[in-house]
């Protein structure tokens, strides 16, 4: 099972890896998010991978390690708050650039996407 | 009893999924993509719900609820961009 | 403790003139004169004590585990540049007082030169060795702001940057010295290092540490080969060089070798280094002295020359010596300050200070010509003068040295030589500017400046004369003192007389005099003779090798930062590759001591999904919207995964955040275009493949290895103590708020900010919107259909009832402030999707920035409330309450601080979201009538 764990970390990391090289800034957007979802179930799984052992207190006695799922709660929601942030980005360097590429080209683009 | 029927509908859904997924990536139109998507959502809900029945816990049915109600949402947005492009006008 | 208030007050009276105005001067100057007057009074005080053989020390703790104290001494060393600090500083502040023009902004020379006076009394009173560093520092700071006084004159700038790059270098060097001085003795407490000059010279890295402590001096005293910033320094206002050159910043270099004489001194690395370096200097600068013809340059290059003699007096092996170079410090001090502020004065009445025009002005302004020539006498080394003993001194002294072994007498007659060019400077001086026939072509005519303007040359000028005269009564008391701290050990005996016998050092003065008069008669050969040479200008070299610095920089930068996003981002993957990669193979196998636990077709299934919906986000990505389905797929498996592997509340969390990403990123596709060109050819598409595949890969290993073997955890403390420490049953949510409250506190903190950055980004911003669909289909009519409008109307009352829940029960079950907060967002986006914006702000005119402001707020206040009771920020409470109809239930005040992080959740999301939505609203109805 961790081996499985491991290399579906591992083909999302590079997904979102490959995507975060891209030319524009849409897919470079949709890789960070792809990369925070691999870098999200990383960091959980260092807690170890348990099944039915939720951390909270009861009668079984029973529980995962809780500190990485507060760490990545915090990471997901802040992982929401940079990707916000980098679409607002690419819009606004597209509206003052008239270009979607992350180098900022001033390039033209194709007549029927300005309006 | 209740463990076969488990196993099952497990099964079941679980190959279910997978033909979500096969249409969402096939396609053909928009909208077969959109459905497959939103009844993947649905499938998720039923996989969800049996894994509590299986470790006899309440803990996981939030989790049941807030993707019924999100999926939603989420559908919604997505055939809004489909319809006007622009979601919140 | 009163110790360090001369340190102190100096310091706080560098803000006094910030108060006074431009306009009236003198209320300016006299207050800022307050607090170095008292605190030369404190000094005062002090005097008897240090004379007596008494060392005051005052420490305050500053950083401990640096070994860092705010820890001052006052021993006879410090006491004798205590007193020339401030009883020359207070001169030039008078003197400034008259010397500045009316534009100049004179609150801020005065707080200038207040600051560079503390740094300065710092540096002599520090009691700890890198307290010393950062004073020394600050000296080269201040002066830097100093020396650029006329920060609208390119020299001053030039000069100005040039001194902080030197003596900033060399400061540099400094700390390093110190720290290795610090090591080696392990403490960097002034007394101990001085007392551990054994260890320190036996220790193998005594010759580093030497060397560095000596290129802090050196640059700082402007010793060959880093005498050229000196003479720059000269485009700075003559207050300022007075001080400079007197009893400041260059001195602060010969102080520090006095100040390590004890714990560095006495080794033969420091005899050659030290002495040789003086007599270079000495002769350097008494030789360049002679050929200038601007009256500063002059007085510059003969700065240059007597701290080339002061550095010789403290590398020849005997004590004496070394009393003898605090005796020349005070000397040339006073003598240098009187003439550097004579020659502001003539600057001043006559508009030049080019030797070659001046002429004649004892005719115009005898009082300061009667002053020029005291103070000049005093540097020539005339008998009856103050100079003249100090210099002696160094002659008798440097009779004694047997540092070049059978070559030693080259040290007496190179000194001899350099005295004599100093007289013939010292003439060339007095006698061009001041006499030699009547004044021609003058660009101002010359009369005597203010009495008060003259008044600190006058005092200087009597202190040369009275010193010079009664040396013994006046001096030898302080020089004690200070030799005795220099030394380290009782101060040889000292004879201050005029008169010892006629003896070498007489004769070898007065071959110094006759031959300096000489020289001054025939100095047109020695003219003649330095024309034949290029002129070297060290300021050209200097900032040669600045551009030279700024070339290579500037190549490396381009070469590197083409401004291509791609490529940088390139590097860092592959930096990540190298580093994570290289460490990776020096682990002991993937495989750890775990067993891999069954898997089962759920599992599987799931992975399957996860790895697929991924792989087609990239490999479909040029079709946005697809990509984006796969994408919401692969956060569907994410949350499951989260929910399998025991962790409802990042299940919950992922699918809430997953809603709402999926909105924004519906609004980037709208506002982006909606596909991808095909730009990138086939060898880069493989070369990322390639990269991604790498990083991949290393991740899994990384993963792997680390889910296989044993888990170490600090978790157990936060299991235990959830219950009875925080009053929760939800683990999570108890970290969250509670145990690492302060985390999250940070957290929403950026969460706001990301959010305030989001909406002053869309300020004024035009946006691209298309007309039609990717595929060229227009869109439809109906802005909001009937069903979804009434379906999310009924949903959200609903949706806002889960979150309730959700939140309330967060703290002992999945839930909590993240997980509503953003259930709440979505309920709401769902109606402004349904409805519209106009629609909705007209039902709910709710402005968001104040809530998720307030949200921080709440957050704040409820950790600040922990102080009414006297805990800790942050510290919960909790307890049990009976709610009728509802039942027992338990609350903590860590609710309140989960309310903070819902709102601000709530405000940060809706006001990035809706904000966003409301751009296009404004924008669209003049689009529609474009297309009408």
């Amino acid at each position: 099972m961790e081996a499985l764990y491991a290399m579906t970390t591992g083909i999302l990391a590079a997904s979102g890896l490959f995507l975060a090289l891209r030319g524009r800034t849409f897919p470079v957007v949709v890789g960070l998010t792809l990369l925070s979802y691999a870098v999200n179930l990383f960091l959980f799984s260092m807690g170890g991978l348990q099944a039915g052992a939720a951390a909270v207190i009861d009668d079984s006695g029973n529980y995962t390690d809780p500190l990485p799922q507060a760490l990545v709660l915090t990471a997901i929601v802040i992982g929401f708050a940079m990707t916000a942030f980098s679409v607002i980005l690419a819009m606004r360097a597209r509206a003052d650039l008239g270009s979607d590429h992350v180098n900022g080209n001033r390039v033209d683009e194709s007549r029927e996407e300005r309006s | 009893m209740l463990d076969n029927a488990l196993w099952i509908s497990v099964a079941l859904f679980t190959v279910s999924i997978m033909l979500n997924l096969y249409r969402v990536a096939v396609g053909p139109a928009l909208p077969d993509r959109i459905l497959a998507l939103d009844t993947m959502y649905v499938n998720s809900i039923a996989l969800i719900v049996l894994f509590g029945i299986w470790l006899n816990t309440k803990t996981y049915f939030e989790a049941a609820l807030l993707i019924a109600m999100l999926g939603f949402i989420s559908t919604v947005a997505v055939c809004k961009y489909l319809l006007r492009g622009d979601i919140i006008e | 403790m009163s110790l360090l208030l001369i340190v102190l007050l100096p310091l706080l009276g560098s803000l006094v003139p910030l108060m006074g105005s431009n306009e009236r001067r003198n209320a300016c100057a006299t207050m800022t004169a307050v607090a170095p007057t008292i605190a030369l009074g404190i000094a005062l005080a002090y005097m008897g004590q240090v004379l007596d053989g008494d060392i005051p020390r005052a420490a305050v703790s500053w950083i401990p585990a640096l070994g860092l104290e705010l820890a001052m001494r006052l021993d006879g060393l410090s006491l004798l540049f205590v007193l020339l600090i401030l009883g020359i500083g207070l001169l030039i502040i008078l003197y400034t007082r008259f010397y500045l023009a009316d534009g100049d902004d004179m609150p801020r020379f005065y707080a200038f030169l207040m600051l560079f006076m503390t740094s300065m009394l710092g540096i002599v009173m520090a009691d700890n060795l890198l307290l010393l560093w950062v004073f020394w520092e600050l000296t080269s700071l201040s002066s830097f702001l100093l020396i650029g006084y006329w920060y609208r004159q390119s020299e001053a700038r030039k000069g100005a940057r040039m001194a902080l790059t030197v003596t900033g270098a060399g400061g540099l060097a400094l700390l390093a010295g110190l720290l290795l001085i610090g090591q080696i003795v392990g403490s960097y407490d002034m007394q101990v290092v001085l007392d551990s000059r054994e260890l320190i010279q036996q220790d193998p890295r005594y010759l580093p540490a030497l060397l560095l402590v000596l290129l802090g001096a050196f640059t700082k005293s402007a010793q060959v080969p880093f005498q050229f910033w000196l003479p720059h320094a000269m485009a700075a206002p003559t207050p300022v060089s007075a001080f400079l050159h007197s009893a400041t910043m260059v001195k602060a270099g010969v102080f520090l070798l006095a100040r390590m004489h004890p714990a560095l001194a006495g080794s033969e690395a420091w005899l050659y280094l030290v002495g040789l370096t003086g007599l270079v200097t000495l002769l350097y600068g008494a030789y360049f002295a002679l050929l200038k013809h601007d009256l500063k340059g002059i007085l510059a290059f003969s700065t240059v020359s007597h701290l080339g003699i002061i550095t010789l007096l403290f590398g020849l092996d005997s004590r004496l010596a070394v009393v003898a170079g605090l005796f020349h410090i005070v000397n040339h001090a006073c003598f240098k300050a009187a003439l550097f502020m004579t020659a502001g004065i003539v600057d001043h009445e006559c508009g030049t200070r080019d030797i070659r025009k001046l002429k004649g002005l004892w005719r115009f302004m005898p009082l300061t010509t009667t002053m020029a020539v005291l103070a000049g006498a005093a540097m020539a080394g005339v008998p009856l003068f103050n100079g003249f003993l100090s210099k002696e001194m160094m002659l008798a002294e440097s009779l004694q040295t047997p540092l070049l072994g059978g070559l030693s007498w080259l040290i007496p007659a190179l000194a001899t030589v350099g005295s004599l060019l100093s007289v013939a400077y010292s003439l060339r001086l007095v006698r061009n500017v001041f006499f030699d026939g009547p004044a021609r072509d003058l660009p101002r005519t010359p009369h005597e400046p203010p009495r008060l303007m003259l008044a600190p040359v006058m005092l200087l000028t009597v202190i040369c004369v009275v010193v010079g005269l009664l040396p013994a009564l006046t001096m030898t008391a302080l020089l004690e003192a200070a030799a005795s701290a220099a030394l380290a050990g009782d101060s040889p005996e000292l004879h201050l007389a005029i008169w010892h016998g006629v003896n070498p050092a007489l004769l070898m003065s007065l071959t110094a005099l006759l031959g300096g008069l000489l020289l001054y008669l025939q100095r047109r050969h020695v003219f003649a003779f330095q024309r034949q040479f290029r002129p070297r200008d060290a300021r050209l070299l200097f900032e040669m090798g600045i551009q030279l610095g700024v070339r290579i920089a500037q190549r490396a930068i381009d070469s590197l930062e083409n401004g291509s996003l791609q490529r940088y981002m390139l590097w860092l993957v592959i930096a990540v590759l190298c580093v994570a990669g290289s460490a990776l193979t020096q682990t002991s196998g993937l495989q750890g001591p775990l067993e891999n636990q069954p898997l089962d077709g759920l599992l599987i299934a799931g992975a399957i999904i996860a790895m697929f919906a991924g792989l087609a986000t990239a490999i479909m990505h040029r079709r946005r919207l697809i990509s984006l389905l796969m994408l919401s797929i692969v956060g569907l498996m994410t949350s499951l995964a989260f929910a399998r592997f025991s962790a409802p509340d990042l299940a919950l969390t992922q699918l809430a955040v997953e809603v709402v990403n999926m909105i924004l990123l519906m609004l980037a596709l709208f506002f982006l275009p909606q596909k991808t060109p095909q730009e990138s050819g086939a060898p880069r598409i493989l070369r990322d493949v390639l990269l991604a595949a790498g990083f991949g890969g290393i991740v899994a290993s990384l993963n792997y290895a680390v889910l296989t073997r044993p888990l170490e955890s600090i978790s157990d403390f936060y299991l235990e103590n959830s219950v009875p420490g925080g009053g929760g049953h939800n683990v999570v949510n108890v970290i969250l708020v509670d145990f690492r409250g302060f985390d999250t506190l940070g957290e929403i903190t950026v969460l706001c900010i990301a959010a305030i950055g989001i909406y002053k980004l869309l300020n004024r911003l035009r946006l691209f919107m298309p007309s039609s669909d990717a595929d060229g289909r227009p869109w439809a009519l109906d802005h909001h259909p009937a069903i979804l409008g009434t379906v999310a109307q009924t949903i959200l009352p609903l949706a806002l009832l889960v979150s309730f829940f959700i939140f309330l029960r967060g703290h002992n079950a999945p839930g909590g402030g993240f997980i509503a907060g953003l259930i709440t967002a979505a309920a709401l986006l769902l109606l402004y999707i349904a409805r519209g914006v106009d629609w909705t702000q007209q039902r709910a005119p709710i402005q968001f920035q104040p809530i998720a402001v307030a949200g921080v707020g709440v957050a704040t206040l409820t950790g600040v409330g922990s102080f009414v009771f006297g805990q800790p920020f942050l510290t919960s409470a909790y307890g049990h309450f009976h709610i009728p109809l509802i039942g027992d239930i338990e609350l903590a005040t860590a609710i309140l601080f989960d309310l903070g992080v819902y709102l601000t959740v709530v405000g940060s999301t809706l006001m990035m979201l809706a904000n966003l939505g409301k751009m296009t609203t404004r924008h669209r109805p003049s689009k529609n009538k474009e297309q009408a």
